[in-house]
């Protein structure tokens, strides 16, 4: 029956560092899909605007890829600066 | 040719007019509470309005008697309900309010994490409990009130869907607030003009900042935007796709001229899908409230700690 609830206890335990790592890696994500279907979306409301299909839509996408992998990069650089920090405070 | 169209057409039944029926909100056209007209903007409630005030009312009552209860009583152990309250209060403040923010600002922010997260729990399971379609059938079955009476207040109720955070209004409101959660956290951490100096790192040559500054402040909006779009894009596509696999009992019935062989359909497949993705359906409103918490969370976060 110990074994049984150190396990549970464990496996929360677990779940709850899962999901506090999680945290930034989901808010890139969102933040890159996000990024490509605002401008791209901006792009189109502007291509049939002015009706110069496909060079808004085509520049929004580009646009939003580039915003996206700048926050998925800001969020690699800061976790494996984490990383860096926690390596050096555990020798 | 529009779906409603095609369905007055063929004279049968029109999936996509139901669906939309079912997910989106009632019409301003026939509010459900008339209220007046001010600076140009009409003010009556609508389904979603209505189900906000009702999340707004049973959130705040329910927290309140189950704290107030617990204050009241001789031993600070909380039981039952507040047992479980607590423990999801604790979960949000440590694992995920703590990490991000800091244990500087924690409480500062925890209140609001908190509101978020039941209130769009509440929003989201409120839409899978069909208290509406139950007084719909007490109203139509048991008081005997023809359908087409207009001036009902159960029919009124019956048009749009219950889901108020499937309406992008909603969500992007939602948003709005957590904007403006991160310009205040950023500003009170550091100073105004600080926190928008932090948007971008230190020491680059200037030629880079030209690029790096129409990014920043984009990426500053295309943040909020994806909270709104997942949240409601969420809720709205669980509900289409249950009512998607519901309307096979109709589309069968009329395509092969048989109510038997509808029955058949829903019986053998309709239903048991339905009942699967319900299923699935009470993850994701958890999953949904959660990860819209954990979102607000970081990025406040992100204003507060700045890493370049």
């Amino acid at each position: 029956m110990k074994i049984q609830s150190d396990f549970t206890a464990k496996s929360f335990q677990y779940l709850q560092k899962m999901i506090r790592e999680s945290g930034p890696a989901a808010s890139a994500s969102y933040t890159l899909i996000g990024a490509i279907i605002l401008l791209g979306g901006i792009g189109y409301v502007f291509d049939k605007w002015l009706e110069s299909s496909p060079w808004f839509l085509l520049g929004g996408l580009l646009l939003g890829l580039i915003v996206g992998f700048y926050e998925l990069a800001k969020t690699v650089w800061g976790m494996s600066e984490k990383g860096r920090k926690g390596e050096r405070e555990n020798g | 040719m529009s779906s409603i169209e095609h369905g007055q057409e063929t004279g049968g039944f029109d999936a996509g007019e139901v669906i939309i029926h079912h997910v989106s909100n009632s019409s301003i056209e026939h509010p459900i509470i008339h209220l007046p007209t001010i600076f140009g903007i009409d003010f009556s409630v609508t389904k979603h309005v209505l189900m906000l005030w009702i999340v707004a009312i049973f959130v705040f009552s329910v927290t309140t008697w189950a704290v107030r209860k617990y204050t009241k009583q001789d031993r600070p152990i909380p039981t039952g309900f507040m047992n479980a309250l607590e423990a999801v209060v604790l979960f949000i403040r440590n694992s995920i309010v703590l990490p991000n923010v800091g244990s500087k600002f924690v409480n500062s922010w925890t209140p609001l994490i908190l509101t978020f997260f039941f209130f769009i729990l509440t929003a989201n399971a409120i839409g899978m409990v069909p208290i509406f379609d139950v007084l719909g059938m007490i109203n139509r079955f048991i008081l005997q009130v023809p359908q087409s009476d207009s001036h009902n207040f159960i029919n009124n109720l019956l048009h749009g869907g219950t889901t108020s955070t499937g309406n992008y209004n909603v969500t992007s409101a939602l948003a709005i607030i957590t904007f403006t959660a991160i310009v205040i956290a950023g500003t009170k951490a550091h100073g105004f003009f600080t926190h928008w100096k932090n948007l971008v790192p230190k020491g680059l040559a200037w030629p880079v900042y030209i690029i790096l500054i129409p990014i920043e402040i984009i990426g500053m909006f295309v943040k909020p935007f994806a909270l709104t779009m997942r949240l409601a894009a969420n809720m709205t596509g669980g509900h289409i796709a249950i009512l998607a696999i519901l309307s096979f009992v109709f589309i069968f019935s009329g395509l092969f001229h048989s109510t038997l062989a509808g029955i058949g359909v829903g019986v053998l497949v309709s239903v048991p899908l339905a009942v699967g993705i319900s299923a699935l359906e009470i993850i994701v409103i958890m999953v949904q409230a959660y990860v819209f918490t954990m979102l607000s969370a970081v990025f406040i976060g992100m204003a507060i700690n700045v890493h370049h």
